[in-house]
């Protein structure tokens, strides 16, 4: 082989390994920029799934909130209706004590 | 000059190193990009839990204001409730002071006293008893002082003729009128309001 088929031969072969290199250096650019789009999509994706529970959340909150609201209202209604028709059966009782207290202040 | 041979090694070599240090560049890139999505993970999880922290705080202001919005209605209703029965009571004892003040029976024995206790509070030799205008007409004036006058011996008491503003009852005043004492069933109603006001709500709501 002659000196010039030598320095061909191992020209080419560094052409290779300077292409293997870029290729590689090219590849982990690829590899990087890869990462925000990444980041990007599964950010976008699990927030948005994040907001719709918190959403959904909220409205079974608000539900519930409501009905049990409903029936904290409906058993102080019972219990204030009990309470008033207890009340007003007790009323001449009352009348009678206030004017008793009234009546029975003198001390003569 | 090389033979054929050590230019094939040497070759050989440069490829070799050319590809070790390809897959080096290539295996650092995708350590960096799993530390990377690692911290994103990490960072993306905080923001969740941010936003259903966030959610469940509201809820629960939500469901807190709901329930005490409520409460509060409900109680301003059973406190209107309450107050109508006890403004109906007071009105019934009103009535029942009208009533009683018209039954001359059982009304002047009471008037007496209410007359008595006055000239005993205002403490003088003299005093003027001061009606209403329904018991001028109803009481023989000068029989009534007399009346009075033998209970609280030896003071002298006159009844006068300008009747008085009340549903019944009386006012003592001193001679000249500068000392009065007021004991008429609207000034005994008034003076214990309160004090009826928390017998009424006990034996109205105390379940007792």
């Amino acid at each position: 082989m002659s000196s010039l088929e030598t320095v061909k031969i191992i020209v080419d072969a560094e052409n290779e390994a300077s292409k293997l290199l870029n290729d590689a250096k090219t590849k982990a650019l690829e590899i990087r920029r890869q990462v925000d789009s990444m980041i990007i999509a599964d950010r976008e994706k699990r927030l948005s799934k994040a907001r719709k529970e918190a959403e959904l959340q909220l409205q079974r909150t608000e539900a519930e909130a409501k009905a049990e609201a409903a029936r904290i209202k409906e058993d102080s209604m019972e219990k204030t209706k009990r309470d008033l028709q207890k009340a007003f059966s007790a009323r001449q009782a009352a009348e009678k004590a206030l004017f008793d207290i009234i009546m029975g202040e003198i001390v003569v | 000059m090389r033979s054929l041979s050590e230019t094939s090694k040497f070759t050989e070599d440069i490829l070799t190193v050319a590809k070790e240090k390809a897959c080096q560049i290539i295996e650092q890139a995708e350590q960096e990009r799993q530390r990377i999505l690692e911290n994103a993970s990490a960072a993306i999880s905080r923001e969740e839990n941010d936003i259903v922290r966030n959610a469940q705080t509201e809820a629960e202001g939500i469901k807190r204001r709901e329930i005490s919005e409520v409460l509060h209605r409900a109680k301003l209703f059973e406190q209107s409730e309450k107050d109508k029965i006890l403004a109906s009571v007071l009105e019934g004892v009103k009535t029942r002071l009208r009533e009683f003040a018209e039954d001359q029976n059982a009304y002047f024995g009471y008037l007496t006293k209410l007359t008595v206790d006055a000239i005993r509070q205002l403490g003088m030799d003299m005093a003027n008893i001061h009606l209403t205008s329904d018991d001028l007409k109803r009481i023989d004036s000068a029989k009534f002082a007399e009346e009075i006058s033998k209970l609280v011996s030896p003071i002298t008491v006159e009844v006068a003729k300008d009747p008085i503003e009340a549903s019944g009852g009386v006012i003592v005043t001193s001679k000249n009128g500068k000392i009065r004492i007021v004991n008429t069933l609207d000034q005994r109603f008034e003076a214990l309001e309160p004090k009826m006001l928390i017998e009424a709500g006990r034996i109205l709501f105390s379940g007792k």
